[in-house]
């Protein structure tokens, strides 16, 4: 029996600090291959990780809450029969980093000056090195989550930061490339604050640093607190970088509000602050991550583009008729046709109609970029909090093509597990409350895009037509867009087209 | 499916594994074995030879300075007859000279000794191979040895290139065999117009020694500012026996009176006897003499190994220093090297975040750069503006009866920061160190030019060349343009 391996975190797509959600197996379990290990949440998708092999479970070396990045160790893994584990993957960096002098020799003469890009040189051939060796695999896109199960993943990255500030819970000293000094004093247990914490700033624009004005004690300084020098504003001499300088903008960066907080105190006054308990007795429940994502990006909208809502009802009296008439069909055929489908559909031709509605504007705010494709996103509610999963290339589908992508994703975005990929490239969004109720909502628009359709609950209603009131099954639309882009006169002919293309059966179906 | 699978990585090392071995002692493997150990990790350094230094102190940098040095004296005392102080020729009893340089050295090794039991690193003498990701055997007299290790720093260093077609003979000697001086060369042939082989022309020149040296490109010591080469290239045109460029020894065929050698260039060159040849085309990494796979190390063919700004290998817990890693293969870029990965080992955020290396040539005259040099700059289509001080004005160099030297130092045109240097001219080594400071720290010219330089000193001429770029030089007269 071999000795124990680590099981590490593998490449979740670049995100880092992920947190644990569950943990799935326990110390002495005998697991197969494949058993899912722990559970993590990314900013915006739940996974598993599952076991790279089978095996006992010697020690579990992290718990629920913890947070975890790629290389961060989840247990030790007692091998069954060896065989498939252990030969870690050899980095290939293949580039000789500096050729050695030739031909007629001159050991020195033109190495010096060409130093600094040397080192550069060899940093950037090892460091492609890591991804190379973890992917032998077929198709480890940048999505988080893809389903490999060659267990030949590296042993860790090469890349310095990784192995310098892995295993923040390892806190026996059996890891083996992990800090290593540290570890000699077996009995002390607690990480000590200088392995455990993870640099301030997490990436390091290395060629900024190369160039930036500070003297070799002060840019030893930033190596030790982790400190981005090329971004550091300096106060010496001439703008000399200080390590006071340093320690300023480290400073700054660990006293800085949490993230979504920093966003809505950017110059708006604050919301006042105040003490709940005083008045009752209360409950604090964390956000769940993807609120919190989903809340920061949802102000940043709302604040930064001029919203105007645009109402509407459309007669879906025909539509819905049709529909009953097809959805049995459809259901023998595992379809589930619902209004949704057709609305999806009626969206498709008149974003082709109003092709300002599938922009977004550039980073300037000065072009308009109009986007040839038309990928339709869904706002879905989980019970983790809102998600908008994303149907790629819409307009490329009939309404069963949409129907089933539509059944497929809702079902996923239920269970947890949309691949980043998939809520991601959206350029117009459905909000869809009519299953619930209401009349009418202002929906915020899911930035960059510029416009979102809001739906509530289609009613009959009496509609005047040539002298009488008819009882029509009315569908109220609200469009909110982006005043920047998109202007009122345009935004109530979008509805109308929308309004009547809803009413033409024969278009949609 | 959103699953990934989860990585593996080999097992820990085994209990009782060193804390750090490191892998040659070297100038990068012993200031890295100090390091680790000043920083309390338990250390063990393993070196092949029997004493520590390496190439450097043994081979390299140190005895062919004190060699140098004694060709100084000669020369200097030679010069001095025009100014009626006249020696005679000198006495030169090279097994002497040779006892001498070898006392340099041994004090200087067995001061690194001392140095290892101060410190408490271990030294095992042996060849050492790879045989896992955390383990060494040692080949050494008694036997073999087994060493586990938790990290490894390699540092095992460079050889002297060897030139294929050459007969196996032991007048053909590389840069090691020219320190020994043997007392039977009378006449020399150099192949290989580098610093090495011009530093050991230098010496033999100086020992009475007719010396040819053939350099394969258009000029000595390639890549170098044709500048800065000229003034020494016109003092041993003068003196060398010859100086062949663009050529190749076509043919080295070894007679009982000595190596004949025919020549293949666009001068024509005889065949000439030589009593030595003398091979200096560079150096090769010995990567591949550690049985990197084990380890599971990436070495390049070229013996070369790959690293990151904390020296770390593909494997992480491995690192690499010192000629290894690259060029330029210099002993002072080796022990910075060294102590950069000796920190991150014992856990500190180090980094090799040194912004110029220089490099010098200890031939008479010395030839010294750091930084952007011009060549470079006009081959980047880097802007810089130049200031140039000629050693002619310079008192000093005068009074030590040279005139041949300059200093020129490259600035930024927007900010006047330093980019680069290059002296030429007596001690231009020690010179260039002014100016390795003014980059690291940022200066700009009128930083150095403010800065009060004794006189007379050589050391003037940084200023000078600082104040020439600005406008404010008096002690010359630069015409506006």
């Amino acid at each position: 029996m071999s000795s124990p391996i680590e099981v590490v975190v593998p490449d979740i797509g670049g995100f880092k600090d992920v947190s644990v959600i569950d943990v799935l197996v326990k110390q002495g379990q005998s697991i197969d291959k494949e058993t899912p290990l722990i559970t993590i949440e990314t900013e915006k998708a739940a996974m598993d990780v599952p076991a790279p092999a089978a095996g006992r479970i010697a020690a579990v070396k992290l718990k629920q809450g913890d947070k975890v990045s790629e290389g961060s160790v989840i247990l030790l893994l007692e091998p069954e029969g060896a065989a498939d584990v252990g030969t870690a993957g050899v980095a290939a960096p293949g580039a000789a980093g500096g050729s050695s002098s030739s031909g007629a020799g001159n050991a020195g003469a033109q190495a010096a000056p060409a130093a600094p890009e040397q080192v550069a040189a060899a940093t950037a051939a090892a460091a492609p090195a890591a991804p190379a060796a973890s992917a032998p695999a077929p198709g480890v896109a940048p999505s988080a989550a893809t389903a490999v199960s060659a267990p030949a993943a590296a042993a860790m990255p090469a890349s310095a930061a990784t192995s310098a500030t892995s295993a923040p819970s390892a806190a026996t000293a059996v890891s083996a490339p992990a800090p290593p000094a540290m570890s000699a004093s077996a009995p002390a247990p607690a990480p000590t604050a200088a392995p455990g914490l993870p640099p301030p700033a997490a990436t390091i624009d290395e060629r900024a640093f190369s160039r930036a004005y500070a003297s070799p004690s002060v840019r030893k300084f930033a190596r030790e607190l982790g400190a981005d020098l090329g971004h550091i504003k300096g106060t010496g001499t001439k703008g000399r970088i200080t390590s006071e300088d340093v320690k300023a903008h480290v400073k700054g960066i660990l006293t800085r509000p949490p993230a979504p907080v920093a966003a809505a105190a950017s110059g708006l006054p604050r919301v006042q602050v105040v003490d709940f308990a005083q008045y009752g007795p209360i409950e604090i429940k964390p956000l769940s991550r993807i609120q919190r994502i989903s809340g920061t990006r949802l102000q940043a909208s709302w604040i930064n583009l001029p919203h105007v809502t645009q109402h509407e009802d459309a007669d879906i009296t025909e539509l819905e008729a049709a529909r009953l008439e097809l959805k049995n069909k459809a259901a023998q055929e595992g379809v589930r046709l619902t209004p949704l489908v057709f609305i999806i559909k009626a969206c498709l031709a008149a974003l082709r109609e109003f092709p300002r509605f599938n922009s977004s504007l550039d980073a300037g705010g000065e072009n308009l970029v109009l986007k040839k494709y038309y990928n339709i996103g869904f706002a879905a509610d989980t019970p983790n909090g809102l998600v908008v999963p994303v149907i790629a290339n819409a307009d490329r589908l009939n309404v069963y093509g949409i129907a089933h992508e539509l059944a497929a994703m809702s079902e996923k975005a239920r269970a947890g597990k949309l691949k980043n990929t998939e809520m991601q490239g959206g350029t117009f969004t459905i909000s869809s409350l009519g299953g619930i109720g209401g009349t009418a909502f202002t929906p915020i628009i899911n930035a960059p895009e510029v416009a979102i359709l809001g739906l509530s609950k289609s009613r009959i209603k009496p509609v005047y037509d040539r002298g009488a009131f008819l009882p029509r099954l009315m569908l109220p639309l609200s469009l909110s867009y982006d005043h920047r882009v998109i202007d009122g006169a345009e935004a109530a002919r979008f509805v109308v087209f929308l309004a009547k293309a809803l009413g033409d059966v024969k278009g949609l179906v | 499916m959103s699953v990934v699978p989860a990585g593996v990585q080999p097992a820990a090392p085994p209990p009782g594994a060193l804390d750090l071995v490191v892998l040659g002692a070297g100038v990068g493997g012993y200031t890295a074995a100090f390091r680790a150990a000043d920083l309390g990790l338990k250390v063990l350094l393993i070196e092949r030879r029997p004493k520590l230094g390496g190439v450097c102190l043994n081979d390299g940098c140190i005895p062919s300075k004190a060699l140098l040095h004694a060709a100084k004296v000669i020369e200097d005392a030679a010069d001095m007859a025009a100014s009626g102080i006249v020696f005679g020729p000198p006495q030169i009893d090279r097994e002497q000279l040779r006892a001498w340089k070898n006392r340099v050295v041994n004090r200087l090794t067995g001061g690194l000794t001392v140095l290892a039991k101060q410190r408490k690193v271990d030294v095992l003498q042996g060849a050492a191979k790879f045989s896992g990701a955390f383990s060494l055997e040692v080949a050494h007299a008694g036997g073999s040895r087994h060493v586990d290790f938790k990290q490894c720093i390699v540092a095992v260093g460079s050889e002297s290139a060897r030139l294929p077609g050459l007969p196996d003979d032991p007048r053909v000697i590389d840069s090691t065999g020219a320190l020994e001086l043997p007392v039977d060369c009378k006449r020399l042939l150099v192949i290989g117009g580098g610093i090495i082989g011009l530093e050991m022309a230098c010496v033999y020149d100086a020992l009475g020694v007719k010396v040819t040296v053939v350099e394969l490109s258009e000029g000595l010591m390639p890549g170098t500012d044709r500048d800065l080469v000229r003034p020494l290239q016109k003092r041993i045109a003068k003196r060398y026996e010859r100086i062949l460029l663009k050529t190749k020894v076509s043919h080295l065929e070894a007679l009982p009176a000595g190596l004949r050698a025919s020549f293949d260039g666009p001068e024509p060159a005889e065949p000439a006897v030589f009593d030595r040849v003398l091979v200096a085309v560079g150096r090769t990494a010995n990567g591949n003499t550690i049985n990197a796979a084990a380890a599971g190390l990436e070495v390049s063919p070229r013996g070369l190994i790959a690293v990151d700004r904390q020296m770390r290998s593909n494997v992480p817990h491995i690192f690499a220093i010192g000629d290894l890693t690259g060029d330029p293969m210099l002993a002072h870029k080796a022990s910075h090297q060294g102590k950069v990965a000796a920190e991150v080992a014992a856990g500190r955020k180090s980094s090799f975040d040194a912004r110029c290396i220089p490099s010098v040539a200890y031939t008479d005259p010395e030839v010294a750069w750091v930084g952007v040099s011009e060549t470079q700059a006009k081959a980047q289509n880097l802007a810089y503006g130049k200031g140039v001080f000629p050693w002619a004005a310079s008192g000093r160099s005068l009074a030590l009866n040279r005139d041949e030297g300059f200093t020129k130092i490259l600035f930024d045109p927007e900010t006047h920061r330093i980019l680069g240097a290059g002296i030429v001219g007596s001690n231009a080594g020690d010179l260039i160190a002014e100016v390795g400071l003014a980059i690291e720290m940022g200066a700009d010219a009128a930083d150095v030019g403010l800065t009060i330089h004794p006189h007379p000193t050589l050391s003037e001429t940084v200023g000078f060349a600082a104040e020439a770029f600005e406008g404010t030089l008096t002690d010359l007269y630069i015409p506006k343009t």
